[in-house]
């Protein structure tokens, strides 16, 4: 590869990385800002905003909401995904694909049109917006990529594993718990970690759905129709502070564990 | 017996997830879809959507939706694919995690404050018009929030990233034995590229395009913070019937033939979207 | 461990430590008054010395113009909600959805509100007050001193003409700015029917030819404060007063052909379940010290309705307290259409935001 062409591709990446980077880095450099406006010039660095931030009961409970309703939705999901794809994995069903056609259906469907739905539904018969039904809608927009991931990781070496351990006369209970959970491992994983992070910062549904307790976007949604204040940078900030850690932390627990 | 004992399990396994999306799915879009055949004063028939089709300002935001996701779609596939290329390439294999992991990282923040930095960013007095006219690139701060172009924006920077994990993940699928058997044959680095890589790498491209239309002609948050309702897209037209009138049946038919155009996108690009086993 | 296993115990105490965490973390839910307001309701500094005194909580839902408020009613269920802040002119509209319930005026300062907000033709029907005037203010011209010409400011024309393309912002609720551009066609703002429509039309089309957004109360406050607008239509000491100390260039005028006036009022929800609650709660928002704290609220400024309300001399020069009664006497109040009308005055203005 000539050098001028590396050249202009190393500018390429370079270009394109800060041009993902950029909101975020004015995010973070103004939500250190000492006056009130997050714009140009900047006058800080203060932490006036983070201690607002964390002072802010309102924040804190959404952000609390937000984990809940995430790591249950997503919990719900990858079980429902999972024992769905081993269904179809080993048995023959009958219109199995059609079925996993409809699975995986909501993929399609913007998460608005599944919120507006469900909203009608539950208007309909009474039940009231609520973080529940933020999270039953959570479900339905996780369920099918939980469901794809794992499907497609199903393979037929799997198939002997297990065909190995009920010849040695194991349960169907305990090959799933013992052979087919644990290997099948990375993509449980892989699934509740993506679902966790669409379900963590999604609005529409939680928009739409939920009442007086809501989840963090909504609040941060509500936060800027009541003012333009650094405070949203800082809650901004501390999010993307918190994903960082959480992300290397995924690196070093998980990946570098295993075997080279 | 074991038959049966297996179809019992079977059905068992595959019935709750079928049940979820049977109820808290398809019910609800049944009942928007009979919703949308209502009127908000009372009455039943098609009124709605033939107000749809009768009213030019309803019919120029799904234009302009139209226009918007098209544009997004084609900027972010150009310039995700030389990154992700770049990245599946030319990055030696320990660093591509970490660069990919780099990319990831700042779609992390929250969606909406995102969405907000842009505004600020792209303000009269904002980073991006600070830099321009520092570096004399212009001679007065041009107007770039609150517009079209700067909804564009806010839409690629997250698409671009999508894409480029699709394309990359292609990619590195993409055996390297072809383009050595092309090598062999004679075919230079570019004809290697357009006749071997690109058309292996279709896939990937068609999933995050369609990925990109999906959720780029659904989305509310970019175009209402950043457009400055300068016009209006089919999301902001539906959420207006939502939450200024309450006119729910008007917004289940917009919403309808939103979803009407996004399965002809699918259809279109459905031979790329099946989910196949390892 | 076999090491396929090895993540299964720190992903168990991690998920429980996360579910464990945020269970705890959720609010114990005490005596608690729901209510439906205006932004400028949500400020700690207001709800929290009624809060203390009362011990309960206040949640509180925001929303923006009466058509999205009422939309949130009726998506609700019947004591789901117990105090509301509803425009003045629009209390007659709950009062016909059979929402709210009549107020016991002699538990009310009715007699220290300046008289020209306590619009009884509003809030008192068939000889019961179901609203009271809590705050009000002007949608009027919004702009920075340096950058837009305040001799210009004082005529609503100024706001077509070409030369101030690309500098004006229009504040997205239609019922005032609809109001504004009947005022500029020398029309009443409470007179207006279908015929006036075309003409307003022509109005409003120009005016957005001339704005560079159409935004809500923030991103409107953003823009002028930001200087990425040197005018806002539909703005007024609603945006100005707040921001005051920190950009001292921002300022109002009353144009010749007037001004509309905003005005809020508290109602009470006939179906809710914390009655004397709720009453409390407007006493305290009427009240001198509630009165103050709401007026310099941290969404958006705006008058006291009551004329004993405890704010500073500062607070009074900044909100021009001494010259309401002149400002009073040039405002008309929100143009209040039926149900039909308001149909088609909404289409009005998707068409002007849909337009280039």
């Amino acid at each position: 590869m000539g050098a001028a062409v590396r050249l202009a591709a190393s500018a390429y990446a370079v270009i394109i990385l800060g041009f993902i980077f950029l909101p975020v880095a004015t995010l973070v450099l103004f939500s250190l800002q000492a006056t009130s406006f997050p714009i140009p010039p900047f006058t800080g660095p203060s932490l006036r905003w983070y201690g607002a931030v964390l002072s802010d009961t309102r924040l804190t409970a959404a952000l609390a909401n937000s984990l809940l309703v995430a790591s249950l939705s997503s919990l719900v999901a990858v079980v429902l995904g999972f024992l769905s794809a081993w269904g179809f994995a080993r048995f023959v069903l009958p219109r199995a694909a059609l079925m996993r056609g409809l699975i995986t259906l909501p993929l399609t469907v913007s998460y608005l049109m599944i919120g507006m739905g469900l909203l009608i539904l539950f208007n309909t018969i009474g039940m009231p917006k609520s973080l529940l039904a933020a999270g039953l809608g959570h479900v339905v927009i996780n369920l099918p990529l939980c469901f794809a991931i794992i499907y497609s990781q199903l393979g037929d070496h799997q198939i002997t594993l297990e065909r190995a351990a009920r010849d040695l006369g194991a349960s169907e209970a305990r090959v799933l718990a013992l052979i087919t959970v644990p290997v099948m491992a990375p993509a449980i994983f892989a699934s509740f970690f993506l679902s966790m992070t669409f379900s963590w910062d999604e609005f529409v549904i939680s928009f739409l759905l939920t009442r007086f307790e809501t989840t963090l976007p909504v609040e941060i949604w509500n936060l800027l129709r009541s003012g333009l204040t650094p405070k949203t940078n800082a809650i901004g900030s501390l999010v993307f502070a918190v994903s960082v850690v959480l992300a290397f932390a995924l690196e070093l627990l998980l990946i570098r564990r295993k075997p080279a | 017996m074991q038959r049966r004992a297996d179809a019992a399990l079977a059905w068992g396994l595959v019935a709750p997830a079928l049940v979820w999306t049977l109820l808290f799915f398809v019910l609800p879009l049944i009942a928007m879809a009979a919703l949308s055949l209502t009127s908000q004063q009372g009455g039943v028939g098609i009124g709605n959507y033939l107000g749809f089709a009768e009213n030019p300002v309803y019919r120029q935001a799904l234009i302009n939706s139209l226009e918007v996701t098209a544009i997004v779609t084609l900027l972010s596939v150009l310039l995700a694919y030389p990154f992700a290329w770049i990245l599946a390439e030319m990055v030696p294999a320990r660093w591509q995690r970490i660069v990919l992991l780099c990319a990831v990282l700042p779609f992390w923040t929250s969606y909406v404050v995102r969405s907000y930095s842009w505004l600020l960013v792209l303000a009269k007095n904002g980073v991006v018009n600070e830099a321009l006219v520092a570096f004399r690139l212009v001679s007065a701060p041009l107007q770039l929030a609150n517009t079209r172009m700067a909804t564009i924006i806010g839409f690629v920077h997250f698409f671009v990233m999508l894409l480029t994990l699709t394309i990359f993940a292609n990619l590195k699928q993409v055996s390297p034995s072809y383009r050595k058997a092309a090598a062999d044959l004679g075919a230079d680095p570019v004809r290697s590229f357009l006749f071997i890589t690109l058309p292996l790498t279709l896939p990937g491209i068609m999933v995050g395009a369609f990925l990109t239309f999906v959720l780029a002609i659904g989305d509310y948050i970019t175009p209402q913070i950043l457009g400055g309702n300068n016009e209006i897209l089919m999301p902001q037209l539906i959420m207006m019937q939502i939450g200024r009138r309450g006119d729910f049946p008007l917004a289940s038919a917009l919403s309808l033939v939103l979803m009407a155009v996004v399965t002809l996108a699918y259809v279109a690009c459905a031979r790329w979207l099946k989910i196949e086993r390892a | 461990m076999a090491i396929q296993t090895w993540w299964r115990r720190p992903t168990i105490a991690a998920a429980a430590a996360i579910l464990g965490g945020s269970l705890a973390a959720a609010p114990v839910a005490a005596a608690s008054l729901n209510a439906l307001i205006w932004c400028d309701h949500s400020d700690p500094a207001l709800l929290e010395p009624f809060e203390k005194a009362n011990d309960v909580k206040v949640n509180v839902k925001e929303f923006e113009g009466t058509g999205a408020g009422l939309a949130i009613v009726d998506q609700s269920k019947p004591g789901d909600w117990d105090v509301m802040v509803i425009d003045s002119i629009d209390v007659p509209r709950g009062v016909q959805k059979g929402l709210f319930e009549a107020l016991p005026e002699d538990t009310l300062p009715f007699g220290d509100l300046f008289p020209q907000v306590t619009m009884d033709g509003s809030t008192k029907i068939d000889g019961k007050r179901y609203g009271i005037t809590e705050k009000f203010g002007y949608n009027t011209i919004g702009f920075n001193k340096t950058k837009a010409d305040p001799a210009d400011m004082q005529s609503l024309q100024a706001l077509l003409d070409p030369k101030y393309k690309g500098r004006i912002a229009v504040y997205d609720y239609y019922l005032p700015v609809i109001g504004m551009a009947a005022l500029s066609l020398g029309k009443k703002t409470t007179a207006l029917t279908e015929a006036d429509l075309p003409a307003l039309r022509e109005v409003l089309l120009k005016m957005k030819q001339n704005a560079k957004l159409v935004g809500e109360v923030t991103a409107s406050q953003t823009a002028l404060a930001t200087g990425e607008v040197d005018i806002l239509v539909g703005g007024g000491e609603w945006v100005t007063a707040g921001l005051a100390k920190e950009n001292p260039a921002l300022d109002f005028s009353i144009p010749k052909e007037g001004a509309v006036l905003w005005s809020q009022s508290l109602a009470m929800f006939k179906d809710s379940k914390n009655k004397d609650l709720a009453l409390k709660f407007i006493q305290y928002i009427l009240s001198p010290e509630g009165q103050a704290r709401l007026a310099t609220s941290s969404c958006y400024w705006g008058m006291p309705s009551n004329t004993k309300a405890a704010l500073t001399p500062d607070q009074k020069t900044i909100l021009r307290f001494d010259q309401q009664p002149d400002f009073l006497a040039r405002a008309q109040p929100y143009p209040a259409p039926n149900a039909d009308l308001d149909k088609k005055m909404q289409d009005l203005w998707t068409e002007m935001m849909q337009s280039k």
